[in-house]
Protein backbone atom coordinates (compact mmCIF):
# COMPACT_ATOMS: atom_id res chain seq x y z
CA UNK A 1 0.00 0.00 0.00
CA UNK A 2 1.08 3.15 -1.30
CA UNK A 3 2.37 5.21 2.30
CA UNK A 4 0.88 8.73 1.08
CA UNK A 5 -2.52 7.00 0.92
CA UNK A 6 -2.46 5.52 4.37
CA UNK A 7 -1.37 8.69 5.70
CA UNK A 8 -3.66 10.59 3.70
CA UNK A 9 -6.54 7.99 5.16
CA UNK A 10 -4.88 8.18 8.38
CA UNK A 11 -5.04 12.36 8.22
CA UNK A 12 -8.75 11.77 7.38
CA UNK A 13 -9.80 9.27 10.32
CA UNK A 14 -8.15 12.31 12.84
CA UNK A 15 -9.76 14.80 10.83
CA UNK A 16 -13.63 13.07 11.62
CA UNK A 17 -12.32 11.79 14.80
CA UNK A 18 -11.64 15.14 15.78
CA UNK A 19 -15.57 15.90 15.61
CA UNK A 20 -16.47 12.48 16.96
CA UNK A 21 -15.08 14.10 20.31
CA UNK A 22 -17.15 17.00 20.29
CA UNK A 23 -19.93 14.57 20.50
CA UNK A 24 -18.30 12.20 23.22
CA UNK A 25 -17.28 15.49 25.32
CA UNK A 26 -20.61 16.59 25.64
CA UNK A 27 -22.21 13.90 26.35
CA UNK A 28 -19.66 13.07 28.90
CA UNK A 29 -19.81 16.32 30.45
CA UNK A 30 -23.74 16.12 30.51
CA UNK A 31 -23.22 12.99 32.39
CA UNK A 32 -20.46 13.97 35.22
CA UNK A 33 -22.51 17.22 36.12
CA UNK A 34 -26.29 15.63 36.06
CA UNK A 35 -25.51 12.09 36.37
CA UNK A 36 -27.99 11.57 32.92
CA UNK A 37 -27.74 10.50 29.63
CA UNK A 38 -28.51 12.77 27.16
CA UNK A 39 -30.70 10.25 24.64
CA UNK A 40 -31.45 13.34 22.04
CA UNK A 41 -27.69 14.16 21.38
CA UNK A 42 -28.04 13.62 17.92
CA UNK A 43 -31.30 15.74 17.27
CA UNK A 44 -29.30 18.68 18.52
CA UNK A 45 -26.80 17.93 16.02
CA UNK A 46 -29.14 17.46 13.98
CA UNK A 47 -30.51 20.99 14.42
CA UNK A 48 -26.79 22.39 14.46
CA UNK A 49 -26.59 21.57 11.02
CA UNK A 50 -30.10 22.70 10.14
CA UNK A 51 -29.34 25.80 11.49
CA UNK A 52 -26.05 26.11 9.91
CA UNK A 53 -28.00 25.78 6.48
CA UNK A 54 -30.61 28.26 7.18
CA UNK A 55 -27.94 30.78 8.39
CA UNK A 56 -26.21 30.43 4.93
CA UNK A 57 -27.89 29.72 2.49
CA UNK A 58 -31.14 32.27 3.63
CA UNK A 59 -29.54 34.85 5.76
CA UNK A 60 -26.13 35.31 5.77
CA UNK A 61 -25.03 34.36 2.37
CA UNK A 62 -22.57 31.07 1.79
CA UNK A 63 -19.47 32.95 2.12
CA UNK A 64 -20.18 34.34 6.19
CA UNK A 65 -20.32 30.76 7.28
CA UNK A 66 -17.70 31.83 9.96
CA UNK A 67 -20.34 34.33 11.68
CA UNK A 68 -22.92 31.31 11.06
CA UNK A 69 -21.09 28.70 12.91
CA UNK A 70 -20.80 30.58 16.26
CA UNK A 71 -24.43 31.84 15.94
CA UNK A 72 -25.89 27.98 14.94
CA UNK A 73 -23.53 26.87 18.11
CA UNK A 74 -24.93 29.48 20.71
CA UNK A 75 -28.23 29.11 19.04
CA UNK A 76 -28.80 25.09 20.24
CA UNK A 77 -26.53 25.60 23.30
CA UNK A 78 -29.50 28.42 23.98
CA UNK A 79 -32.23 25.65 22.93
CA UNK A 80 -30.44 22.84 25.07
CA UNK A 81 -31.02 25.69 28.17
CA UNK A 82 -34.47 25.76 27.41
CA UNK A 83 -34.75 21.60 27.04
CA UNK A 84 -33.03 21.58 30.91
CA UNK A 85 -35.04 24.57 32.01
CA UNK A 86 -38.46 23.03 31.36
CA UNK A 87 -38.23 19.40 31.01
CA UNK A 88 -35.71 18.10 33.27
CA UNK A 89 -35.27 20.55 36.16
CA UNK A 90 -38.08 19.14 37.51
CA UNK A 91 -36.14 15.79 37.84
CA UNK A 92 -33.87 17.40 40.60
CA UNK A 93 -36.80 19.18 42.07
CA UNK A 94 -37.79 16.19 43.97
CA UNK A 95 -40.51 14.02 43.95
CA UNK A 96 -39.09 11.93 41.12
CA UNK A 97 -37.65 8.71 42.86
CA UNK A 98 -35.91 7.46 39.47
CA UNK A 99 -33.98 10.16 38.05
CA UNK A 100 -32.11 8.58 35.05
CA UNK A 101 -35.21 6.42 33.72
CA UNK A 102 -36.86 10.36 33.53
CA UNK A 103 -34.20 11.50 31.74
CA UNK A 104 -34.31 8.65 29.50
CA UNK A 105 -37.46 8.77 29.15
CA UNK A 106 -37.79 12.86 28.43
CA UNK A 107 -34.73 12.50 25.75
CA UNK A 108 -35.68 9.80 23.82
CA UNK A 109 -39.15 11.63 23.64
CA UNK A 110 -37.38 14.61 22.21
CA UNK A 111 -35.17 12.38 19.66
CA UNK A 112 -38.88 11.63 18.31
CA UNK A 113 -40.11 15.40 18.63
CA UNK A 114 -37.36 16.75 16.94
CA UNK A 115 -36.84 14.47 14.25
CA UNK A 116 -40.54 14.87 13.07
CA UNK A 117 -40.31 18.73 13.78
CA UNK A 118 -37.72 18.81 10.85
CA UNK A 119 -39.79 16.36 9.09
CA UNK A 120 -42.76 19.08 9.45
CA UNK A 121 -40.99 22.19 9.07
CA UNK A 122 -38.23 20.81 6.35
CA UNK A 123 -39.44 17.88 4.97
CA UNK A 124 -37.91 14.53 4.12
CA UNK A 125 -35.22 16.17 1.80
CA UNK A 126 -31.52 16.22 2.17
CA UNK A 127 -29.71 19.73 2.12
CA UNK A 128 -26.57 20.21 1.28
CA UNK A 129 -24.49 23.65 2.42
CA UNK A 130 -21.94 25.11 0.33
CA UNK A 131 -18.01 23.97 1.22
CA UNK A 132 -16.79 26.25 3.38
CA UNK A 133 -13.47 26.71 1.84
CA UNK A 134 -11.88 25.44 -1.20
CA UNK A 135 -9.44 22.02 -0.69
CA UNK A 136 -6.54 22.49 1.26
CA UNK A 137 -2.59 20.79 0.43
CA UNK A 138 -1.46 20.11 3.82
CA UNK A 139 2.17 19.00 2.92
CA UNK A 140 1.54 16.35 -0.31
CA UNK A 141 -2.23 15.68 1.04
CA UNK A 142 -5.19 17.85 -0.21
CA UNK A 143 -7.65 17.54 2.05
CA UNK A 144 -11.36 18.79 1.52
CA UNK A 145 -11.80 22.28 2.81
CA UNK A 146 -15.02 22.13 4.99
CA UNK A 147 -13.56 18.96 6.51
CA UNK A 148 -10.41 20.83 7.19
CA UNK A 149 -12.56 23.31 8.84
CA UNK A 150 -14.31 21.47 10.76
CA UNK A 151 -11.11 19.97 12.00
CA UNK A 152 -9.68 23.06 12.80
CA UNK A 153 -12.89 24.26 14.40
CA UNK A 154 -13.71 21.12 16.61
CA UNK A 155 -9.96 21.36 18.03
CA UNK A 156 -10.79 25.36 18.45
CA UNK A 157 -13.76 24.43 20.54
CA UNK A 158 -12.65 21.66 22.29
CA UNK A 159 -9.23 23.65 23.51
CA UNK A 160 -11.79 26.40 24.82
CA UNK A 161 -13.84 23.95 26.37
CA UNK A 162 -10.59 23.02 27.98
CA UNK A 163 -9.94 25.99 29.29
CA UNK A 164 -13.19 26.91 30.44
CA UNK A 165 -13.64 23.35 32.58
CA UNK A 166 -9.70 23.42 33.98
CA UNK A 167 -9.22 27.62 34.44
CA UNK A 168 -11.83 29.26 35.20
CA UNK A 169 -14.12 30.10 37.80
CA UNK A 170 -17.52 28.35 36.57
CA UNK A 171 -15.08 25.27 35.61
CA UNK A 172 -14.35 25.15 38.88
CA UNK A 173 -17.86 25.21 39.94
CA UNK A 174 -18.81 23.11 37.52
CA UNK A 175 -15.73 20.32 38.33
CA UNK A 176 -17.53 20.43 41.90
CA UNK A 177 -21.13 19.76 41.22
CA UNK A 178 -19.45 16.78 38.99
CA UNK A 179 -17.35 15.53 41.66
CA UNK A 180 -19.69 16.24 44.51
CA UNK A 181 -23.07 17.85 44.62
CA UNK A 182 -23.93 18.65 48.14
CA UNK A 183 -20.56 19.87 48.22
CA UNK A 184 -21.02 22.10 46.00
CA UNK A 185 -24.46 23.10 47.28
CA UNK A 186 -23.18 23.69 50.99
CA UNK A 187 -20.41 25.94 49.03
CA UNK A 188 -23.38 28.52 48.17
CA UNK A 189 -23.18 27.22 44.06
CA UNK A 190 -26.36 27.36 42.70
CA UNK A 191 -27.07 24.02 41.10
CA UNK A 192 -29.64 24.32 39.18
CA UNK A 193 -27.86 27.46 37.35
CA UNK A 194 -25.25 25.48 36.95
CA UNK A 195 -27.39 21.98 35.71
CA UNK A 196 -28.84 24.41 32.69
CA UNK A 197 -25.45 26.04 32.00
CA UNK A 198 -23.66 22.60 31.71
CA UNK A 199 -26.56 21.11 29.70
CA UNK A 200 -26.59 23.83 27.59
CA UNK A 201 -22.65 23.57 27.11
CA UNK A 202 -23.19 20.01 26.37
CA UNK A 203 -25.78 20.14 23.40
CA UNK A 204 -24.13 22.65 21.97
CA UNK A 205 -21.08 21.08 21.39
CA UNK A 206 -23.23 18.39 19.32
CA UNK A 207 -24.65 21.85 17.85
CA UNK A 208 -20.64 22.10 17.12
CA UNK A 209 -20.41 19.36 15.41
CA UNK A 210 -23.68 19.20 13.27
CA UNK A 211 -22.81 23.02 12.15
CA UNK A 212 -19.12 21.74 11.29
CA UNK A 213 -19.93 19.06 9.33
CA UNK A 214 -23.08 20.90 7.58
CA UNK A 215 -21.71 20.67 3.96
CA UNK A 216 -20.18 16.98 4.62
CA UNK A 217 -22.40 15.20 5.48
CA UNK A 218 -26.60 15.76 4.35
CA UNK A 219 -28.86 17.59 6.68
CA UNK A 220 -31.97 16.13 6.68
CA UNK A 221 -34.17 14.84 9.96
CA UNK A 222 -32.44 11.26 10.75
CA UNK A 223 -29.01 12.80 10.22
CA UNK A 224 -27.86 12.62 13.68
CA UNK A 225 -29.13 8.86 14.61
CA UNK A 226 -25.67 7.77 13.56
CA UNK A 227 -23.95 10.26 15.55
CA UNK A 228 -25.53 9.36 18.51
CA UNK A 229 -24.73 5.74 18.67
CA UNK A 230 -20.98 6.88 17.82
CA UNK A 231 -20.95 9.11 20.43
CA UNK A 232 -22.12 6.43 22.80
CA UNK A 233 -19.58 4.00 21.13
CA UNK A 234 -16.89 6.53 21.51
CA UNK A 235 -17.85 6.88 25.70
CA UNK A 236 -18.14 2.39 26.40
CA UNK A 237 -14.41 2.91 24.20
CA UNK A 238 -12.90 6.10 26.83
CA UNK A 239 -14.40 5.21 29.65
CA UNK A 240 -18.13 6.67 30.99
CA UNK A 241 -17.26 9.74 32.98
CA UNK A 242 -13.84 10.76 31.41
CA UNK A 243 -13.07 13.65 28.92
CA UNK A 244 -10.25 12.68 28.38
CA UNK A 245 -11.37 8.82 27.65
CA UNK A 246 -13.86 11.01 25.24
CA UNK A 247 -11.16 12.71 23.29
CA UNK A 248 -8.78 9.20 22.99
CA UNK A 249 -12.10 7.06 21.94
CA UNK A 250 -13.12 9.77 19.26
CA UNK A 251 -9.85 10.01 17.62
CA UNK A 252 -9.63 5.91 17.75
CA UNK A 253 -12.77 5.44 16.36
CA UNK A 254 -12.01 7.80 13.62
CA UNK A 255 -8.62 6.45 12.69
CA UNK A 256 -10.25 2.73 12.69
CA UNK A 257 -13.00 3.73 10.66
CA UNK A 258 -10.53 5.29 8.27
CA UNK A 259 -8.14 2.94 7.98
CA UNK A 260 -10.88 -0.12 8.34
CA UNK A 261 -12.32 1.59 4.75
CA UNK A 262 -9.05 1.61 3.15
CA UNK A 263 -7.20 -1.45 3.98
CA UNK A 264 -10.68 -3.84 3.86
CA UNK A 265 -13.61 -2.07 2.46
CA UNK A 266 -15.13 0.95 2.80
CA UNK A 267 -18.66 -0.91 3.17
CA UNK A 268 -18.39 -1.79 6.58
CA UNK A 269 -17.26 1.53 7.50
CA UNK A 270 -19.59 1.45 11.09
CA UNK A 271 -18.48 -1.99 11.91
CA UNK A 272 -15.18 -1.31 12.49
CA UNK A 273 -16.00 1.08 15.17
CA UNK A 274 -17.85 -1.93 17.24
CA UNK A 275 -15.19 -4.19 16.83
CA UNK A 276 -12.66 -2.17 18.34
CA UNK A 277 -15.53 -1.45 20.80
CA UNK A 278 -15.98 -5.55 21.33
CA UNK A 279 -11.93 -5.83 21.56
CA UNK A 280 -12.14 -2.87 24.37
CA UNK A 281 -14.85 -3.91 26.27
CA UNK A 282 -13.06 -7.96 26.54
CA UNK A 283 -9.41 -6.30 27.63
CA UNK A 284 -10.91 -3.15 29.64
CA UNK A 285 -14.64 -4.07 30.39
CA UNK A 286 -14.36 -0.18 32.39
CA UNK A 287 -13.43 1.27 28.87
CA UNK A 288 -9.53 2.97 28.13
CA UNK A 289 -10.03 5.20 31.01
CA UNK A 290 -13.14 4.04 33.27
CA UNK A 291 -13.62 5.37 36.40
CA UNK A 292 -10.24 5.38 37.34
CA UNK A 293 -10.26 9.20 36.25
CA UNK A 294 -13.62 10.93 36.69
CA UNK A 295 -12.52 14.72 35.75
CA UNK A 296 -15.18 17.05 35.66
CA UNK B 1 -29.84 35.56 65.60
CA UNK B 2 -32.00 32.53 64.18
CA UNK B 3 -35.36 31.82 65.37
CA UNK B 4 -36.77 28.96 64.11
CA UNK B 5 -40.79 28.98 64.89
CA UNK B 6 -43.18 25.85 65.01
CA UNK B 7 -41.31 24.58 61.71
CA UNK B 8 -42.96 21.24 60.39
CA UNK B 9 -41.33 19.49 57.72
CA UNK B 10 -40.37 15.64 55.87
CA UNK B 11 -39.42 14.49 53.14
CA UNK B 12 -42.61 12.12 52.47
CA UNK B 13 -46.20 13.08 51.65
CA UNK B 14 -47.98 12.97 54.86
CA UNK B 15 -45.15 11.60 57.17
CA UNK B 16 -43.67 14.57 58.98
CA UNK B 17 -39.98 14.22 60.81
CA UNK B 18 -39.96 18.01 62.38
CA UNK B 19 -43.38 18.25 63.91
CA UNK B 20 -43.89 21.69 65.08
CA UNK B 21 -39.96 22.77 66.62
CA UNK B 22 -39.09 26.07 67.93
CA UNK B 23 -36.24 26.73 68.76
CA UNK B 24 -34.21 30.10 69.15
CA UNK B 25 -29.80 30.80 69.12
CA UNK B 26 -27.95 33.58 69.89
CA UNK B 27 -24.93 34.68 68.11
CA UNK B 28 -21.41 32.94 69.25
CA UNK B 29 -22.62 30.58 71.01
CA UNK B 30 -22.27 26.59 70.39
CA UNK B 31 -25.18 24.28 70.51
CA UNK B 32 -25.48 20.76 70.81
CA UNK B 33 -28.39 19.25 69.42
CA UNK B 34 -28.80 15.75 70.92
CA UNK B 35 -31.45 12.86 70.82
CA UNK B 36 -31.85 9.50 68.93
CA UNK B 37 -31.71 8.09 65.93
CA UNK B 38 -34.24 8.97 63.45
CA UNK B 39 -35.49 12.08 66.11
CA UNK B 40 -34.90 14.90 63.00
CA UNK B 41 -31.63 16.34 63.98
CA UNK B 42 -30.27 16.57 60.58
CA UNK B 43 -33.80 17.57 58.99
CA UNK B 44 -33.65 20.52 61.75
CA UNK B 45 -30.44 21.26 59.82
CA UNK B 46 -31.43 20.76 56.29
CA UNK B 47 -34.13 23.35 57.40
CA UNK B 48 -32.26 25.78 57.76
CA UNK B 49 -29.78 25.66 55.37
CA UNK B 50 -32.22 25.57 53.05
CA UNK B 51 -32.36 21.75 51.60
CA UNK B 52 -36.07 20.87 52.85
CA UNK B 53 -38.63 23.31 52.62
CA UNK B 54 -40.98 23.52 55.56
CA UNK B 55 -44.71 22.34 55.09
CA UNK B 56 -45.25 25.21 57.92
CA UNK B 57 -43.31 27.38 59.73
CA UNK B 58 -40.91 29.92 59.82
CA UNK B 59 -37.24 30.38 59.91
CA UNK B 60 -35.75 33.99 60.90
CA UNK B 61 -31.81 34.74 60.09
CA UNK B 62 -30.98 38.02 61.63
CA UNK B 63 -33.99 39.45 61.50
CA UNK B 64 -35.10 38.04 57.81
CA UNK B 65 -37.63 35.35 56.74
CA UNK B 66 -35.30 33.15 55.04
CA UNK B 67 -37.24 29.95 54.97
CA UNK B 68 -38.40 30.23 51.29
CA UNK B 69 -34.91 31.14 50.29
CA UNK B 70 -32.44 28.59 48.23
CA UNK B 71 -29.33 27.30 50.04
CA UNK B 72 -27.06 29.55 47.80
CA UNK B 73 -28.64 33.08 48.95
CA UNK B 74 -29.09 31.67 52.45
CA UNK B 75 -24.91 31.15 51.96
CA UNK B 76 -24.50 34.77 51.36
CA UNK B 77 -26.48 35.75 54.02
CA UNK B 78 -23.96 34.19 56.26
CA UNK B 79 -25.47 30.32 56.98
CA UNK B 80 -22.63 27.44 56.06
CA UNK B 81 -23.31 24.17 56.65
CA UNK B 82 -21.06 21.24 57.02
CA UNK B 83 -23.20 17.75 55.64
CA UNK B 84 -22.71 14.35 57.11
CA UNK B 85 -19.97 12.89 55.41
CA UNK B 86 -18.18 14.20 52.69
CA UNK B 87 -18.47 17.50 51.47
CA UNK B 88 -15.12 17.74 49.66
CA UNK B 89 -14.20 17.23 46.16
CA UNK B 90 -12.01 13.98 45.23
CA UNK B 91 -10.17 14.93 42.12
CA UNK B 92 -9.53 18.57 43.68
CA UNK B 93 -6.48 19.54 45.69
CA UNK B 94 -7.04 20.63 48.74
CA UNK B 95 -6.45 24.61 47.34
CA UNK B 96 -8.56 24.31 44.89
CA UNK B 97 -11.55 22.80 47.08
CA UNK B 98 -10.84 26.28 49.27
CA UNK B 99 -11.45 28.24 46.34
CA UNK B 100 -14.75 26.90 45.95
CA UNK B 101 -15.41 27.53 49.65
CA UNK B 102 -14.59 31.28 48.25
CA UNK B 103 -17.75 31.02 45.88
CA UNK B 104 -19.36 33.35 46.95
CA UNK B 105 -16.66 35.91 47.48
CA UNK B 106 -14.72 35.28 44.19
CA UNK B 107 -15.37 38.54 42.63
CA UNK B 108 -13.51 40.35 45.82
CA UNK B 109 -9.83 38.27 44.99
CA UNK B 110 -7.95 40.27 47.68
CA UNK B 111 -10.56 39.50 50.46
CA UNK B 112 -10.56 35.35 48.54
CA UNK B 113 -6.82 35.12 48.79
CA UNK B 114 -7.02 36.89 52.79
CA UNK B 115 -9.52 34.31 53.85
CA UNK B 116 -7.47 31.63 52.28
CA UNK B 117 -4.48 32.55 54.36
CA UNK B 118 -6.54 32.59 57.23
CA UNK B 119 -8.15 29.22 56.93
CA UNK B 120 -4.23 28.08 56.56
CA UNK B 121 -3.42 29.68 59.29
CA UNK B 122 -6.43 27.98 61.52
CA UNK B 123 -5.49 24.78 59.92
CA UNK B 124 -1.65 24.13 59.69
CA UNK B 125 -1.89 20.47 59.07
CA UNK B 126 -3.91 21.89 55.45
CA UNK B 127 -1.68 24.10 54.72
CA UNK B 128 1.30 21.44 53.86
CA UNK B 129 -1.15 19.77 51.74
CA UNK B 130 -2.10 22.50 49.81
CA UNK B 131 -1.38 20.79 46.43
CA UNK B 132 -2.49 17.62 47.44
CA UNK B 133 -5.75 15.74 45.95
CA UNK B 134 -8.62 15.20 48.22
CA UNK B 135 -9.34 11.96 47.41
CA UNK B 136 -5.73 10.67 48.70
CA UNK B 137 -6.27 12.08 52.23
CA UNK B 138 -7.33 10.51 55.02
CA UNK B 139 -10.91 10.57 57.17
CA UNK B 140 -9.83 13.05 59.24
CA UNK B 141 -7.94 15.35 57.03
CA UNK B 142 -11.44 15.15 55.03
CA UNK B 143 -13.07 15.90 57.83
CA UNK B 144 -10.92 18.89 58.42
CA UNK B 145 -11.43 20.44 55.09
CA UNK B 146 -15.21 19.98 54.96
CA UNK B 147 -15.41 22.59 57.64
CA UNK B 148 -12.11 24.36 56.69
CA UNK B 149 -14.15 24.96 53.00
CA UNK B 150 -16.91 26.11 54.88
CA UNK B 151 -14.91 28.81 56.86
CA UNK B 152 -13.38 30.39 53.98
CA UNK B 153 -16.45 32.40 54.10
CA UNK B 154 -16.40 33.12 57.83
CA UNK B 155 -20.16 32.59 57.92
CA UNK B 156 -21.77 33.92 60.99
CA UNK B 157 -23.69 30.35 61.92
CA UNK B 158 -22.07 26.84 61.20
CA UNK B 159 -24.13 23.90 60.76
CA UNK B 160 -22.45 20.87 61.89
CA UNK B 161 -24.00 17.45 61.11
CA UNK B 162 -22.16 14.62 62.71
CA UNK B 163 -18.28 15.79 62.07
CA UNK B 164 -16.84 12.82 64.35
CA UNK B 165 -18.43 9.99 62.81
CA UNK B 166 -16.01 7.90 62.33
CA UNK B 167 -12.88 9.56 63.28
CA UNK B 168 -11.00 7.84 65.83
CA UNK B 169 -11.02 9.61 69.36
CA UNK B 170 -7.81 11.44 69.05
CA UNK B 171 -8.83 13.01 66.29
CA UNK B 172 -12.34 13.48 67.11
CA UNK B 173 -10.99 15.38 69.91
CA UNK B 174 -9.50 18.20 66.85
CA UNK B 175 -12.39 18.68 64.77
CA UNK B 176 -14.26 19.40 68.30
CA UNK B 177 -11.47 22.03 68.91
CA UNK B 178 -11.97 23.24 66.11
CA UNK B 179 -15.56 24.28 66.85
CA UNK B 180 -14.11 25.69 70.10
CA UNK B 181 -11.95 27.82 67.77
CA UNK B 182 -14.92 28.87 65.57
CA UNK B 183 -16.44 29.73 68.28
CA UNK B 184 -13.71 32.04 69.69
CA UNK B 185 -13.80 33.79 65.95
CA UNK B 186 -17.70 34.85 66.58
CA UNK B 187 -19.26 32.10 64.98
CA UNK B 188 -22.31 30.33 66.31
CA UNK B 189 -22.41 27.00 65.87
CA UNK B 190 -25.23 24.51 65.60
CA UNK B 191 -23.71 21.07 66.26
CA UNK B 192 -25.33 17.58 65.84
CA UNK B 193 -23.35 14.64 67.23
CA UNK B 194 -23.50 11.13 68.30
CA UNK B 195 -20.68 11.57 71.02
CA UNK B 196 -23.29 12.56 73.25
CA UNK B 197 -20.53 13.87 76.40
CA UNK B 198 -18.13 15.49 74.15
CA UNK B 199 -20.54 17.63 72.62
CA UNK B 200 -22.42 18.97 75.43
CA UNK B 201 -19.09 19.22 76.95
CA UNK B 202 -18.41 22.05 74.04
CA UNK B 203 -21.42 23.16 74.03
CA UNK B 204 -23.39 26.78 75.59
CA UNK B 205 -26.54 25.40 75.21
CA UNK B 206 -28.11 22.04 74.25
CA UNK B 207 -31.31 20.99 72.75
CA UNK B 208 -32.96 17.65 73.54
CA UNK B 209 -34.66 16.56 70.37
CA UNK B 210 -37.06 13.40 69.78
CA UNK B 211 -39.59 12.25 67.94
CA UNK B 212 -39.19 14.97 66.05
CA UNK B 213 -39.73 17.96 68.68
CA UNK B 214 -37.51 19.59 70.71
CA UNK B 215 -38.18 18.17 74.16
CA UNK B 216 -35.88 20.11 76.24
CA UNK B 217 -33.55 23.26 75.66
CA UNK B 218 -31.50 25.08 77.99
CA UNK B 219 -27.80 26.12 78.59
CA UNK B 220 -25.40 23.73 79.21
CA UNK B 221 -25.66 23.42 83.06
CA UNK B 222 -29.12 23.00 83.37
CA UNK B 223 -29.06 19.75 81.39
CA UNK B 224 -25.88 18.64 82.57
CA UNK B 225 -26.92 17.81 85.80
CA UNK B 226 -28.77 15.34 84.21
CA UNK B 227 -27.04 13.94 81.35
CA UNK B 228 -26.80 10.79 82.21
CA UNK B 229 -30.54 10.55 82.03
CA UNK B 230 -30.40 11.87 78.91
CA UNK B 231 -28.22 10.01 77.74
CA UNK B 232 -30.07 6.68 78.17
CA UNK B 233 -33.35 8.98 76.44
CA UNK B 234 -31.21 9.93 73.77
CA UNK B 235 -30.03 5.94 72.83
CA UNK B 236 -33.33 4.62 73.72
CA UNK B 237 -35.47 7.41 72.68
CA UNK B 238 -37.94 7.30 75.16
CA UNK B 239 -37.74 10.93 75.89
CA UNK B 240 -40.16 13.37 76.48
Amino acid sequence: MDATLLTQYALAGLVIGAIYCLMAVGITFIYSVMRMINWAMGEFYMIGGYAQYLLITDWLGPERWYVALPLAIAGVGVLGMVVQRVLLRPMFAGGIERLDEYATIVTISLTVLFRNLAVVIFGPYQFSPRDYAPPVQLGPLPVNGSRFVAFLGAVALLGLFAWVVRRTWFGLAIRSVAQNRVGALSAGINLSRIDMLAFGIGVALAGAAGALLAPVFLVYPQSGALSTVKGFEIIVIGGLGSLTGSIVGGLLLGLVESLGSVLISPAFRDVYGFGLLVLILALRPTGLWGERAREA
Amino acid sequence: MLWVDDVVAGYHEGIDVLRGVTVRIEARRVTAVIGPNGAGKSTLLRVVFGLLVPRRGRVVFDGRDVQDLPPDTRKRLGIGYVPQGMSTFPHMTVEETLRVGGWTIRHDRLRLRDRIARVYDLFPSLAQLRRVRAGVLSGGQLRMLSIAKELVVMPSLLLVDEPTAGLAPRIADDVYRLLQRARELGIAVILVDQNITEAVALADHVWVVSMGRVQRAGPRESVAADLRSLVQEALIGTGG
